[in-house]
């Protein structure tokens, strides 16, 4: 019988300090760390590797069996189904910036027990990035529509939401190994990922997604596991009062990062695919953010030293909004996105006013509307409603139109010569803490300001196999879809919303 | 009426090593994002000191499309943990059945004891050593398929370090008087191990993580892990009633066959005739042997009184040593790296 304590405590004394070459600084970090704390769940690797073995087998092994002979994917509700397309490149580039935050830490901390924890988080993240791309080929194999499905990583790269997600988690790895844990495992793993990877299966399950769920719930029992990292890592950042001041700073960023995409993305997908409906995301977001994770466990950080995020209450605020702005602007803009969409249905529109009172009277008209510019042969596209195309915020690269556009927070500076849009005071704070951090990209209205709609479905790769019809449509319609012909007939340009602001 | 003639039923965008893309490419290639592939509009944060998430400039080497790497194993999360599992179970089970047969009492005390309970156990150190450079080093890779490979040697090594540990308590538990004790010690103060610590501490510093894979999987194992582990203390285990370590040192082996061969890969994907920059890698790979085969050497022959001691008969240390770096400059050879154009 091992002497499990034993072993524990001997293989969290591998570290010496180096005295023949001392190692770069690479990752630099503002906080202190104390160099032993409490170990955030006792694995060796042996055990980690027989655990996540089994539950490999487990979710593989259902996909490969009976999930496929009862073509599971293929009789899913379509409406869910093509809203895969978009969520599983975004999530996938958060479990490899999870990989690389892990790396980070790894070689910043210097605490045995940290590590520890890092190291099979480590290898959990890459696992997570092959169970999600497996996933999504899974689904191009056996979805009934497999357009997006088959080419989603790469269209992901100018995909509006896809590129507001990789900003969100570039935040995991870019900057202090401290506050990509804070993002990663205090916000994202903690608040977030238990809508996503647990609440959101009911959504799949009930809209006959058998699929997704096998994967999500595998992933969410490593998740558990990173949270305690999030929560060790934390204790041990808080235990010295010296960080405290830098720690509440990068908190409140990491928080309004995190919130500024995941909220509006994983609303719109919640509530606007389903078909058969269930719980709103407002409801879950309630239960899982403000009470689970607020309640439960940041609140009582207070004796400790670290307040709830400071723009914690205007998130809250406008989350009721937040998913409905969203989707407008999604199904506004469908043809630059790969994936189809459905009209909402009049028993749809009343479950939103059930669900959001009030939701009617701020968007019922945009979905009457949207319903009559569906069909191609009216010639019509949605985006017509819109003046022009929303700006993009300089720092979470969503669309500056939230929390609703009739009170729209979008705010314009001029800095260093150049007009940058943000979506709230929030970002443009976190622009002005760090303005040169968010200055090293091309916007996307610098790379297609001028475009023609059609050139730029050409471009970047938006048709079906036949090289004309859309892969994305504004209904599920399979008999009149959209082809690059009715595109250039309604001469749609795309133009900089900042030019004429 | 739109008709959508043969919908793509695999994924368009990776392009195939063999005919038909294989589930290891599938669930790896292009999962890391970069502006000159997919992602034209840059990255969207930068670090307070102004770097980007991912840089050419992390390594000296150079290609125009790193993308292109594939792993010769295929290796992916799933089979990964299938046969690091795999091998697990097999260490648990022979240590666990060489216990109650008896095997680690019958164990040659002094091996046991200088070999197995010092020797064997530093190693476990610069294992560690090893895990932290290469868990950084994926960090940093180029591609995903790279990164990958880095990550999955950092676990390797880790596993070799943890192994080692949870082998020395079972003969704890089962040889009396055995104790797994003073190996930091030696690590730390021994004249024969500072060399093997000042390599791997230069390896932990080293912040190309192309030269970390080349040092260690074709400098570093095939001399120095080569004539402390596999000659010493595998190959001449059985002679001091120790069939157990050698059991356990093949699963590492098993691991530093697929290392080598992704580095070697790498080193034709980037100096192979033909290739892009060849010769400018080329010259970069023949600084890195210069570099690095001193220090491998020079950590090797810290293991020379030990083969005088537990090796008596067989061949001498220095004709170990030099059959390892004969092998070990055959392989280089056989990449084409002393050889000005690579032919």
């Amino acid at each position: 019988m091992r002497n499990l304590i034993e072993a524990h405590n001997r293989v969290k004394d591998f570290d010496w300090d180096p005295s023949y070459v001392t190692k770069p600084v690479w990752y630099p970090t503002k906080y202190k760390i104390p160099a032993k704390t409490k170990d955030p769940f006792r694995h060796l690797v042996r055990d980690y590797l027989s655990m996540e073995e089994e539950k490999d087998n487990r979710q593989y092994g259902s996909m490969e069996d009976a999930l496929a002979r009862g073509q599971a994917s293929s009789q899913a509700q379509p409406r869910w189904m093509e809203i895969m397309k978009a969520v599983l490149p975004i999530l996938n580039f958060g479990e490899y910036a999870a990989m690389k935050c892990t790396g980070q830490l790894i070689d910043t901390i210097a605490n045995a027990e940290l590590r520890q924890g890092y190291l099979a988080q480590m290898l959990d993240e890459v696992r997570h990035t092959n169970q999600e791309a497996y996933l999504m080929r899974y689904f191009a194999k056996h979805a009934a529509d497999s357009e997006g499905f088959a080419q989603g990583f790469k269209l992901r790269g100018t995909n509006m939401f896809n590129r507001a997600g990789r900003a969100a988690f570039e935040t995991f790895f870019v900057g202090d190994p401290i506050e990509g844990a804070l993002n990663l495992q205090v916000v994202a793993e903690t608040a977030y990922t238990n809508p996503i990877f647990v609440a959101l299966t009911e959504i799949a399950a009930s809209n006959g997604d058998q699929v997704t769920p096998s994967v999500f719930l595998s992933i969410q029992s490593d998740e558990s596991r990173h949270m305690a990292n999030g929560y060790s890592t934390l204790a041990a950042v808080i235990s010295n009062p010296d960080n405290l001041p830098a720690l509440q700073i990068d908190f409140d960023r990491a928080f309004w990062r995190q919130h500024a995409f995941i909220d509006p993305f994983v609303a719109t997908v919640w509530d606007y695919f389903q078909t058969n409906r269930t719980t709103s995301y407002s409801e879950k977001w309630l239960e899982w953010i403000d009470a689970d994770w607020i309640g439960s466990y940041i609140e009582r950080l207070a004796p400790f030293g670290l307040k709830v995020p400071r723009d914690y209450e205007t998130a809250r605020e406008r989350v009721p909004w937040l998913g409905h702005t969203a989707a407008m602007v999604a199904f506004g803009a469908w043809p630059l996105q790969f994936w189809r969409f459905d009209p909402l249905t009049a028993q749809d529109m009343d479950w939103f006013e059930l669900k959001y009172p009030g939701w009617h009277g701020h968007y019922g008209k945009f979905w009457e509307e949207y319903g009559r510019r569906c069909d191609p042969r009216g010639g019509e596209l949605a985006l017509s409603l819109f003046p022009s195309l929303p700006p993009l915020c300089r720092v979470c690269q969503m669309p500056c139109v939230f929390p609703r556009i009739d009170i729209s927070t979008c705010r314009v500076r001029e800095f260093e010569g150049r007009k940058h849009a943000f979506c709230t005071s929030a970002c443009e704070l976190i622009f002005n803490q760090e303005p040169h951090r968010y200055l090293g990209y091309k916007t996307f209205y610098e790379l297609f300001d001028g475009y023609d709609l059609a050139d730029f479905i050409v471009e970047n790769g938006l048709l079906r196999a036949d090289g004309k019809t859309l892969i994305a449509q504004p209904w599920l319609n399979q008999e009149h879809m959209w082809t690059i012909d009715d595109i250039r007939a309604v001469r749609y340009e795309i133009r900089d919303p900042l030019r004429t602001h | 009426m739109s008709t959508v003639a043969s919908p793509p039923r695999d994924f368009t965008y990776i392009k195939p090593r063999k005919r038909r893309l294989s589930e290891y490419e599938a669930v790896t290639c292009y999962t890391q994002p970069d502006p000159n592939v997919f992602d034209r509009q840059g990255w969207y944060l930068l670090t307070p000191e102004g770097r980007a998430a991912w840089r050419p400039e992390s390594t000296r080497l150079q290609h125009p499309h790193w993308y292109d790497f594939r792993d010769p194993s295929g290796t992916w999360q799933r089979s990964y943990v299938k046969l690091q599992a795999e091998q697990e179970r097999a260490i648990e089970r022979t240590v666990e059945d060489a216990a109650l047969a008896g095997v680690l009492r019958d164990i040659d005390p002094v091996w046991l004891r200088e070999i197995i309970g010092i020797h064997y156990r530093v190693w476990s150190f610069f294992e560690y050593g090893l895990f932290r450079a290469f868990s950084r080093a994926q960090r940093e890779a180029l591609a995903d398929t790279l990164g990958n490979a880095l990550c999955f040697e950092a676990v390797d090594r880790i596993r070799h370090a943890q192994s080692t540990v949870l082998y020395l308590l079972e003969l704890e538990s089962n040889v009396e008087g055995f104790k797994d004790d003073g190996a930091k010690e030696h690590w730390m103060t021994a004249p024969a191990y500072q060399p093997l610590r000042l390599l791997v501490e230069s390896l932990m510093a080293t912040s190309d993580w192309a030269e970390l894979a080349f040092a260690v999987n074709l400098i570093i194992d095939p001399i120095t892990t080569e004539i402390g582990v596999s000659r010493l203390v595998r190959l001449h285990g059985p002679h001091h009633n120790d069939p157990i370590t050698p059991a356990i040192i093949l699963t590492t082996e098993r691991d530093r066959r697929r290392n080598l061969a992704w580095t070697e890969e790498l080193v034709r994907m980037t100096a192979a005739p033909g290739a892009a920059h060849a010769e400018e890698n080329r010259v970069v790979m023949l600084n890195w042997i210069a570099r690095w085969t001193p220090m491998a050497n020079a950590a090797a022959r810290g293991f020379a009184p030990l083969f005088d001691r537990f090796a008596p008969g067989a061949r001498s240390f220095g004709d170990e040593l030099a059959a390892a770096s004969i092998t070990q400059s055959a392989l280089i050879d056989s990449l084409g790296l002393m050889r000005v154009g690579g032919k």
